[in-house]
């Protein structure tokens, strides 16, 4: 069954408080940073709070900032299990897995909590495309404490997995037991959950819950770039290219490289070889600085508006090495389709 | 830290987050209680309420009991509710800054709308109403409370140092007649509540007495029976006037155990546990909230006054409650140190970052740039109005 957005939605606080908030909070406790005047656990809430703005705003510069001060908080408290966890997650953010599971291991020997190793584990046997183990871990959580984060996690593995109708269930059921008042988690959740339909081809579905993660966070830059791509393939060029104007200018090239795609599409060619050009120049430099981490979706521009098959081959190759999910693999298939058709 | 970042949920829900709750005479207009709500610790000026959150202070009427073998209060049944919420916030004419406004609802349901961050506050219905963006009041030398707790034994140091120094909160302050209540009291017992609105709200926190859950109950070192339990999440969705009885025991266990941590401080016994196991303050202190007498004047220090006049079966000097300026962390560990029977204990921290003032709305303006301390605290010295009177 497809599950849509309804009335009994729950309340959260308004997007604009949060991400205003949010911006408070991160400078407040950037401030008592500064001033060297935070706890370990209060360092490891800032590159927390870092990472998820940065997720939120598709902002690179918060998620290397978040890396550095996770590298710094490790060298000032080496016996804090803490500070290696948080670690873990900015370097697989950056999808060093390797380091992130070494940092792990060394939380562990510190004595950091099982439960909070083992949900950063599956975070990273996830992404490399190690989805039994990751099943075993998300499994074990959910039966261990069923709620909305445990939930939520292994829906979003199992729709990774292509097992939708599991996906859909725990979704559901992850959505019905939110109990804060925080809107973006349910963003982050009904985000995944759009993903998952587009996936499916579902773009209807897709578009429900992009825009029910958009409505609660107005500024969530992935669900509007999504909402944006589904619109383009529903054919609606005009609505698409409107929303991704403004996020054109983002850190991340990957609406620049979309806007550029549809702008083509439409005979805007002038205005589209601009926002290529923008986009692959970004890309480029993203790739140098965070090799592992871009490979995936800069090969995926030069394979489309990029327009470098070459480049995007390598880049496809460089990304399956790292981690060999379903997507890897789609990729680097289609690099070799478009080299046979050149 | 008081009651700042009292758990997972409420360092994930900052909002909803209440730092402090405070019960006290009014200074400037006697025959009016004053109750204020602290949430959001340590951000920065600009941040709003959450729109999705009831903030709420309940008052029960209670009554000292010293017959039987523990002292303790009977609450009664009536209750007097303040709550407030707050819209989404608005920009007009252009501006770039926010407009936020809040309703405030009394006990009889009248309501009376205010605008966040509006210095003077708003006055209606026998009520005094601010809200908005306030110097933290609340101060404790962490390191020394930390250092106590691993050494097992008092580590505070002659001069401490504020860990709170220079941050701000966001405050509800309200101001009521005490002739709202009618003919109950003097006593009433005070919570302040966070709230879910909606049909099927959900309490997110609850704070009484200070400290109680970030200092008496976090740690999981000394309790036997539940060593992994994060227990303040349970402890924050409780009804503070009805505990549920399915944690009642963990809640129990948890206290006895910390409590005779306390007590073995400074080498003595002062609270010799009952036959089972209890300590002499557990069932005092699970009772969480603050007692304010409404008939007596405004006292500072005077938090736990109503608390030890009970427990040794006195009548109480001074009002109770929590005025802005007590130094609750003293007063906390020579309660639970040496029962008051030994010298005050003292964390080597005797004042918030400027003292609270004695006209409403009583905490001092926020500190603009806490990132920058030299500067934050230059600025504040050019504000006098802020200054304790």
């Amino acid at each position: 069954m497809i599950g849509l957005p309804h009335d009994t939605e729950p309340i959260t606080t308004s997007g604009v408080i949060a991400l205003l908030n949010l911006h408070r909070q991160i400078d407040g406790l950037e401030s008592q940073a500064a001033g060297g005047r935070l706890t370990v656990v209060q360092r490891a809430n800032l590159i927390d709070l870092l990472s998820l703005r940065g997720q939120l705003l598709s902002c690179i510069a918060d998620i290397e900032r978040a890396a550095t001060l996770a590298k710094q908080l490790v060298g000032d408290a080496p016996t804090e299990g803490l500070a290696f966890l948080t670690r873990a997650r900015t370097r697989a953010a950056f999808h060093h897995f390797a380091e992130a599971l070494a940092d792990l291991s060394v939380a562990e020997r510190l004595g950091s909590e099982r439960t909070a190793l083992e949900a950063e584990c599956a975070v990273i046997f996830q992404a490399l495309g190690r989805y039994d183990a990751a099943l075993v871990l998300r499994q074990n959580a959910v039966k261990h404490q069923p709620d909305f984060a445990t939930l939520g996690a292994l829906a979003g593995l199992q729709a990774e997995r292509g097992k939708i109708a599991e996906a859909e269930g725990l979704f559901r059921e992850s959505r019905r037991r939110y109990r804060g008042v925080s809107p973006f988690p349910l963003a982050l959740l009904d985000f995944q959950r759009g993903l998952m339909w587009l996936e499916q081809g579902e773009l209807h579905t897709a578009r429900a819950w992009f825009s029910a993660a958009q409505s609660r966070v107005p500024g969530y830059v992935p669900a509007l770039g999504h909402l944006a791509e589904v619109e383009a393939a529903l054919g609606e060029y005009e609505s698409a290219i409107n929303r991704l104007r403004p996020l054109s200018v983002s850190s991340d090239p990957e609406y620049a490289g979309l806007l550029a795609g549809l702008l083509s599409k439409t005979g805007q060619r002038d205005e589209a070889g601009q926002w290529r050009s923008k986009a692959a120049a970004r890309y480029d430099e993203l790739v140098a600085r965070h090799p592992d981490a871009f490979a995936d979706h800069a090969a995926e521009f030069w394979l489309t508006i990029g327009a470098d098959v070459k480049k995007a081959r390598k880049l496809a190759w460089q990304n399956l090495i790292i981690r060999q999910t379903p997507r890897a693999y789609a990729l680097v298939n289609l690099a070799a389709l478009a080299s046979t058709s050149h | 830290m008081s009651d700042h970042f009292s758990g997972p949920r409420a360092i994930a829900d900052p909002t909803a987050d209440i730092a402090d709750l405070y019960v006290f005479p009014s200074p400037e207009r006697p025959g009016h209680l004053v109750l204020v709500m602290n949430v959001f610790p340590a951000v920065m000026p600009g941040a709003l309420f959450s729109d999705a959150v009831v903030y709420r202070f309940r008052l029960r009427p209670v009554t000292g009991i010293s017959t039987g073998a523990r002292p303790a209060f009977e609450v009664g049944q009536t209750e007097y509710v303040f709550s407030c919420t707050f819209a989404a916030p608005v920009q007009r004419n252009g501006s770039e800054a926010w407009l936020q406004m809040g309703t405030c609802t009394t006990p009889a349901g009248e309501m009376i709308f205010f605008r966040v961050n509006d210095e003077p506050g708003t006055e209606a219905q026998g009520l005094r109403v601010f809200a908005g963006p306030r110097l933290d009041p609340f101060f404790i030398d962490l390191p020394g409370v930390k250092a106590t707790e691993k050494l097992r034994r008092l580590a505070f140091k002659a001069q401490g140092s504020n860990s709170l120094e220079g941050q701000n909160v966001l405050s509800i302050v309200v101001e009521a007649e005490v002739g709202l209540f009618g003919s109950s009291g003097p006593l009433f017992a005070v919570v302040g509540e966070t709230m879910t609105t909606g049909k099927a709200p959900l309490r997110l926190e609850r704070v009484g007495r200070p400290e109680i859950k970030n200092v008496v109950m976090s740690s999981k070192e000394f309790d036997p029976l539940n060593r992994d339990l994060e227990i303040r999440d349970l402890y924050n969705q409780e009804d503070p006037f009805h505990l549920a009885p399915t944690y009642a025991e963990t809640y129990r266990a948890r206290l006895n155990a910390h409590l005779a941590f306390f007590d073995s401080l400074d080498g003595e016994t002062d609270w010799p546990p009952d036959e089972q196991g209890n300590h002499p303050l557990t069932k005092l202190l699970l009772a969480d909230f603050l007692v304010v007498d409404v008939s007596k004047p405004y006292a500072e220090n005077s938090c736990f006054e109503i608390e030890q006049a009970l427990l040794k079966g006195r009548v109480p000097e001074t009002c109770g409650g929590r005025s802005l300026n007590d130094d609750i962390v003293d007063s906390l560990y020579t309660l639970l140190v040496n029962g008051g029977n030994g010298p005050r204990i003292r964390d080597g921290v005797d004042q918030a970052t400027r003292p609270a003032a004695r006209r409403f709305p009583y905490l001092v303006s926020p500190n603009p740039n806490p990132p920058d301390l030299k500067a934050g605290a230059a600025a504040l010295s050019a504000q006098p109005q802020g200054r304790a009177q």
